[in-house]
């Protein structure tokens, strides 16, 4: 029996002494008795050694499954003394519902067949805990071929020095519940994070199917993920892995965020699952969208408020503008003096209201009548825009001059009324002076386009930079200035719609720089 | 309403499609000083301009009119849909169309060409403009354009 237990450790383990084992049964059947002694005593010397082994339980079975031998690792680890266990079927170091199975018969009948039998399953301690172990069955024959026993050699995972006490260490580290699970989508390990997640103790868990705890989804990722390389499972983050519904102890369910890395360990590839429990962030996410949604309702409405309200209003005052228009024409001087003022201030009154309701619906079409944006040559949006303006620039003999101006992805017609508007109020507010206006471009840190219209006018007071950007507000009287007050503000809604800035720069009597900035917006 | 002003046998038949009355006084002031005698009918919603146009009920003796200026936006029959069955009719399709509209939206100017309008004007917000308008409208269709004879 021990020849052929050390014949088998032999072709397992020491298998520099393969060689000597076969000279074993060729001395043991015809060797002088120096030589059997000598062959003793060295039998005896590897009994003690596999005794002594800590680590890994090393047993024998009878051909039936019956314990004869037994050693300190397998003590340690399984919790019996020789004394105890010897002589006992080994069945009793399965869990029931193997035995139920027929598994022990058959790990035996496995290995007979094929001479060895390896695999990872649970085993169970005597104290009925249970863990999960490495286990080979070695099939032990005799010289001519009849089966004498196995030899069994086991190594608990679970306290297996790669994947144990360090790989334990860093489960625990992590903020995430791990599980790490083997082939047969049973857990070996877990951490205290995924104790409380699932609202299971450790030991409730170890040794069962992954299935219990996320009911699906689980074993297709393993299939999927089997095929990757731990390279590709590390270049996954976390935050694209896979969402899943968790199943606590109680039957609760709750979203998991799920990533799984393929462990290459002693054991085989077991598979490290980071489990995160993502219900917070669900639930901002729907708040997040049901605000956003919101958010757009309500824009959507206000752009569609203005636009009715400015065009709806325009009807019924046409009739008072055009009427009151009419009484003037037709009656002015024909009553009195007092009734030809009033109908002065009711013209003047609905006139107003007509330029303030005209440029409100223009205000209100940056938004509507926007058009996809393209790439476009700048400078020709600017030429453009001085033919409109060309009364105006004649009017003033201002002189307008530019850099070269780059091609950019924008809508072109807003570009063309951005440079109208900024042009025209150069020569609008100018100074005594002649009115002198240059427009450039210039990249900023290659990601933006920035453009200038600067001036040689009047300038502005820093404590309007802001003010002047907003909707019908003014800085002068309607008796310096015409106007309503919306050409800046419909530039801040053309710049702002395609995620610009725009602003001023300016001392009074100094003259102005008005600067936009178009993000992303640089054809070459 | 209905309503017809002059009788003159050599003057020209306008049907004005319009619902809002200020804008039929406006429209009639501005043909005063036309060169030729206008007789201006006035329909004030869709449907009453089809029974104009196909002389029913109280419309039996109704005139073939030269021209007709339409407003888009009507009660009962919408503007759009009076163009259309114009269009469509083998009789009426050569009766010009000149759309008399608030709406400036490209929708309708494109949608209103395809349905064949002969033109399409958007009123004019201020009065000069308005008058200026129908002046052209009376210098143009009236006395430019040369009219089709009665093609009942």
């Amino acid at each position: 029996m021990c020849q052929s237990y050390i014949y088998g450790m032999n072709r397992e383990q020491f298998c520099d002494l393969e060689r000597g084992s076969s000279e074993v049964s060729v001395m043991t059947t015809n060797a002088s008795s120096t030589a059997v002694d000598a062959l003793r005593d060295c039998e005896e010397k590897y009994r003690m050694l596999l005794d002594e082994v800590q680590d890994y339980a090393i047993f024998m079975l009878d051909p039936q499954g019956m314990v004869i031998s037994w050693n300190a690792g397998a003590e340690r680890i399984k919790g019996y003394r020789g004394e105890q266990i010897i002589g006992h079927n080994f069945s009793c170091f399965f869990p029931p519902e193997d035995i139920k199975r027929g598994r022990p018969e058959e790990v035996l009948r496995m290995a007979s067949a094929n001479g060895r039998h390896e695999y990872q399953g649970m085993r169970v301690r005597k104290d009925g805990s249970r863990f999960l172990a490495s286990i080979i069955f070695i099939a032990m024959r005799d010289p001519v071929g009849n089966l004498r026993g196995f030899s069994e050699i086991s190594r608990d995972l679970s306290e297996s020095k790669e994947s144990g006490a360090k790989y334990r260490g860093l489960l625990e580290a992590a903020p995430d519940a791990m599980v790490v699970v083997n082939q047969s989508g049973e857990i070996a390990l877990l951490n205290l994070q995924a104790e409380k997640q699932f609202g299971y103790r450790r030991d409730e868990l170890v040794g069962q199917k992954v299935k219990n705890i996320i009911p699906e989804g689980f074993a297709e990722r393993l299939v999927a993920d089997g095929t990757r390389t731990a390279a590709e499972a590390l270049a996954q983050h976390m935050g694209t892995g896979i969402e899943l519904n968790g199943r606590r102890k109680d039957g609760s369910q709750f979203p998991i965020e799920i990533m799984l890395s393929p462990l290459e360990s002693a054991e085989g590839i077991l598979v490290t699952a980071a489990i995160r429990n993502i219900t917070e962030r669900k639930q901002s996410e729907g708040h997040l969208l049901k605000t956003m949604v919101e958010l757009k309702r309500s824009n959507d409405e206000l752009q569609q408020f203005a636009y009715v309200a400015s065009h709806d209003l325009q009807e019924p005052l046409r009739m008072v503008a055009s009427y009151t228009q009419l009484l003037a024409q037709r009656y002015k001087g024909r009553l009195d003096s007092d009734a030809d003022e009033f109908i002065t201030y009711a013209v003047d009154g609905s006139n107003r209201m007509q330029g303030l309701i005209k440029d409100l619906l223009a205000y209100s079409r940056v938004g509507t009548n926007g058009k996809a944006l393209h790439e476009i040559s700048s400078e020709n949006s600017l030429k453009e825009a001085l033919t409109n303006l060309r009364a105006t620039i004649e009017e003033s003999s201002a002189v307008v001059t530019h850099d070269l101006l780059p091609a950019i992805t924008m809508d072109e017609t807003q570009l063309v009324q951005l440079f109208q508007n900024l042009v025209g109020n150069a020569i609008k507010y100018r100074s005594s002076e002649v009115p002198h206006v240059h427009v450039s471009a210039a990249k900023n840190g290659g990601k933006e386009w920035i453009f200038s219209v600067r001036d040689n006018g009047m300038g502005i007071d820093p404590q309007y930079f802001e003010r002047i950007f907003i909707i019908f507000q003014r800085l002068h009287g309607r008796e310096e200035f015409k106007g309503t007050g919306i050409g800046l503000a419909i530039c801040k809604k053309i710049v702002e719609r395609v995620g610009g800035r725009i602003w001023v720069e300016s001392k009074p009597e100094k003259g102005s720089t008005f600067c936009f900035a178009l993000p992303g917006s640089d054809g070459k | 309403m209905m309503e017809s002003i002059g009788t003159n046998a050599a003057a020209i038949e306008v049907l004005l499609v319009e619902d809002s009355p200020g804008d039929v006084r406006l429209t009639r002031e501005a043909f005063k000083d036309a060169k030729v005698h206008i007789n201006l009918h006035v329909a004030s919603d869709g449907a009453e301009a089809m029974a104009f146009l196909g002389h029913e009920g109280k419309h039996l003796n109704s005139p073939r009119p030269d021209l007709i200026l339409l407003d888009l936006n009507l009660p009962k029959k919408d503007g759009r849909q009076v163009l259309q069955e114009i269009k469509e009719s083998s009789t009426l399709k050569s009766i010009p169309v000149v759309i008399l509209t608030t709406s400036a939206s490209e929708a309708d100017i494109l949608r209103s060409y395809l349905l064949h309008a002969n033109c399409f004007i958007t009123k004019p917000v201020d009065l000069s403009g308005f008058l200026n308008v129908v002046k052209s409208i009376d210098n143009f269709w009236l006395s430019v354009v040369k009219l089709p004879r009665e093609t009942r």
